[in-house]
């Protein structure tokens, strides 16, 4: 039997997941000491690993070449694709938020508004959702800069704690969505080989439900 | 202004010798499976107009579209699916004609995709529509087609069926919204467990809604029917299920054995497909290689109400499945290379003429001697050289 192909997002979603494997009794010494390598065994061999970025951990995901991938739901809300979800994974917690220079009330006026996002898709549906025309750009740096320079009237972006955001003179004006780790599966993969991919994410939540 | 007169569209691509082969293999496979089965081939035109493809019964975004608009500014489409003009062409060409109407199609179709994800918007297809024949027997003729079409391709495949009427039958029994009926419905479709279970919390726990709560996790074989039975909120699924129960058994006495899965999640373009849904994987291919099932409401959109049954298969992924294990290989050099002599070109190419009578691949040589034929003919892996002078001598190099 092929081992199942694992595609995890690269830093610390990495670190959570391997040690969410780790708690299901899986050995993950090779990721730890992973070298150059990309591809990774992990526990009885039976599951390999695959390092990558977020959006190609979708990317691998939908083509089939990785059975199961983790990646965070902002990824998801942006890249978009077809593939199945299965699993919040609790981690990785944070949300997309609209911010904007504390003190000025951003819905006020009649002049079109410009967002500066990293997530143009994000931005849009959002604004769609309002019904409110806006002019998206897309910023690929710190975003905060955007409305300091007098860019944009406000950003869309990823907020954990609000500090940054603060000491830049920003502040949180209205929270689009919560945001965590997920657990997601080609959709032929998880057709083909149920069984393997069902138990490792029941006992993924089970370890997660046990963290908690 | 950076002309792009060397690449192609992205999205689409070229086939060369080899492929060409594995593509014509599939599709002669393919089309003589339907033939066989009293399938009567269609052609339609790559432009329709848009309205044909309303997305409302289409279930196809208007964004996939590769869209135009004729003389009169008129919107045009690409079709970015066969059986809708498919349907139009029954209801308009054909409406007198005997029940049921076996056609087949072989043509590719056309969607626009989001960019550099390695997906093309050219697609080849090929499949069948029974139209005007509903009930168990029309079901598993198209099913028994579609197995048989796709063993002639590709031995080692997953059929899955699943039907429309579960989520229907469950969604009804839900106070739902549309849009909410919708996010369900996309929840589902994704096995997205955690957003159904969000939406579904917010509303009266009732029979319906842990049923809704467990459909998108009820796939895989026989037990399947049992845990779906317990869940089941009216006498309407249940009655599906029974059906569906029925249909499985059929297709595994078939000789698919273990190889029928069943999802009654299954949900794609729910309002198009009516009743039975069904389609098929293989190991090594991350996506779905045929799709299809009853739409029983479509041709009332055409003024010709009637049920109907289709599924249609992904050429293009069989080919690149049929080239991947090797079983096609770039086309072998000629046999024989004719060289006429000066004044003997004529009765060089009589020669050839009558050595491809005889089943040989023969080129003519177009070089101006024979030490350049010798040279070509070596080059390509050419074994005999025939030289056509006064008499003909036949050189094996």
């Amino acid at each position: 039997m092929k081992p199942l192909r694992i595609a995890l997002t690269k830093g610390r979603l990495e670190d959570d997941t391997v040690a969410l494997l780790e708690k299901v009794g899986m050995n993950c010494d090779n990721v730890h000491n992973k070298g150059r390598k990309l591809i990774l065994p992990i526990g009885d061999g039976s599951i390999e690993v695959v390092l990558a970025k977020a959006a190609d951990v979708i990317t691998y995901v939908e083509h089939g070449v990785c059975d199961l991938g983790v990646v965070g739901k902002d990824t998801i809300l942006e890249h978009g694709g077809s593939f199945y979800e299965l699993l919040d994974l609790g981690f990785g917690k944070c949300r997309f938020a609209l911010a904007g220079p504390t003190g000025r009330n951003f819905f006020t006026g009649y002049h079109t508004k410009v967002i500066a996002s990293k997530y143009p898709n994000v931005a849009r549906s959002y604004f769609e959702g309002k019904a409110m025309d806006v002019q998206i750009i897309k910023i690929e740096g710190s975003v905060e800069l955007a409305p300091l320079l007098g860019l944009a009237d406000a950003i869309v972006d990823i907020v954990e704690t609000g500090t940054t955001l603060k000491e830049n003179g920003l502040a949180v004006i209205d929270t689009i969505c919560h945001i965590s780790a997920r657990l997601i599966a080609n959709e032929a993969s998880l057709k083909l080989r149920k069984v393997e991919i069902e138990c490792l994410a029941a006992r993924m939540e089970q370890a997660k439900e046990e963290a908690q | 202004m950076k002309k792009n007169n060397l690449i192609t569209p992205e999205g689409t691509h070229d086939l060369l010798f080899e492929e060409c082969l594995a593509r014509q293999a599939v599709e002669n496979k393919l089309t003589s499976a339907f033939r066989t089965r009293g399938y009567n081939e269609v052609m339609t035109s790559c432009l329709e107009y848009y309205d044909v493809f309303d997305p409302d019964a289409s279930g196809i975004s208007p964004e996939e579209m590769y869209k135009m608009t004729d003389r009169r500014g008129r919107l045009i489409v690409m079709r970015p699916d066969s059986t809708l003009p498919i349907a139009r062409l029954v209801a308009t060409r054909l409406q007198n004609h005997q029940l049921p109407i076996r056609l087949f199609y072989n043509q590719p179709v056309y969607r626009s995709n989001p960019g550099l994800a390695g997906r093309l918007d050219e697609n080849a297809q090929a499949g069948i529509e029974l139209m005007g024949a509903s009930g168990i027997r029309a079901d598993l003729e198209v099913l028994t087609t579609a197995v048989e079409a796709l063993s002639s391709c590709c031995p080692d495949f997953r059929l899955e069926l699943g039907h429309a009427g579960f989520f229907r039958e469950f969604a009804r029994q839900l106070p739902i919204s549309e849009e909410e009926r919708e996010d369900i419905r996309c929840a589902i479709e994704t096995k997205n467990y955690a957003a159904l279970d969000t939406i579904l919390d917010s509303l009266p726990q009732t029979m319906a809604v842990s049923g809704m709560r467990q459909l998108p996790r009820l796939f895989g074989g026989e037990e399947v029917f049992q845990q779906a039975k317990e869940v089941c909120p009216t006498k309407a699924a249940l009655e599906t299920l029974s059906y569906l129960h029925q249909v499985y058994h059929a297709v595994q006495d078939l000789g698919l054995g273990s190889h029928v899965i069943v999802d009654l999640g299954l949900v794609q373009r729910n309002d198009y497909y009516t009743d039975l849904i069904f389609t098929a994987y293989t190991e090594g291919y991350g996506d779905s290689i045929l799709f299809g099932g009853r739409y029983d409401n479509l041709l009332a959109r055409f003024h010709c109400p009637m049920p109907a049954i289709g599924f249609g298969i992904d050429v293009e992924a069989l080919t690149r499945i049929a080239l991947s294990k090797g079983h096609y290989n770039a086309p072998p050099a000629a046999q024989v290379l004719v060289y006429g002599e000066n004044g003997y070109s004529i009765k060089a190419l009589a020669h050839a003429r009558a050595l491809t009578h005889q089943g040989l691949r023969c080129e003519t040589s177009v070089a101006e001697t024979r030490e350049e034929a010798e040279a070509y003919a070596r080059s390509l892996g050419i074994c005999r050289l025939d030289v056509v002078g006064a008499r003909i001598s036949e050189v094996l190099l």
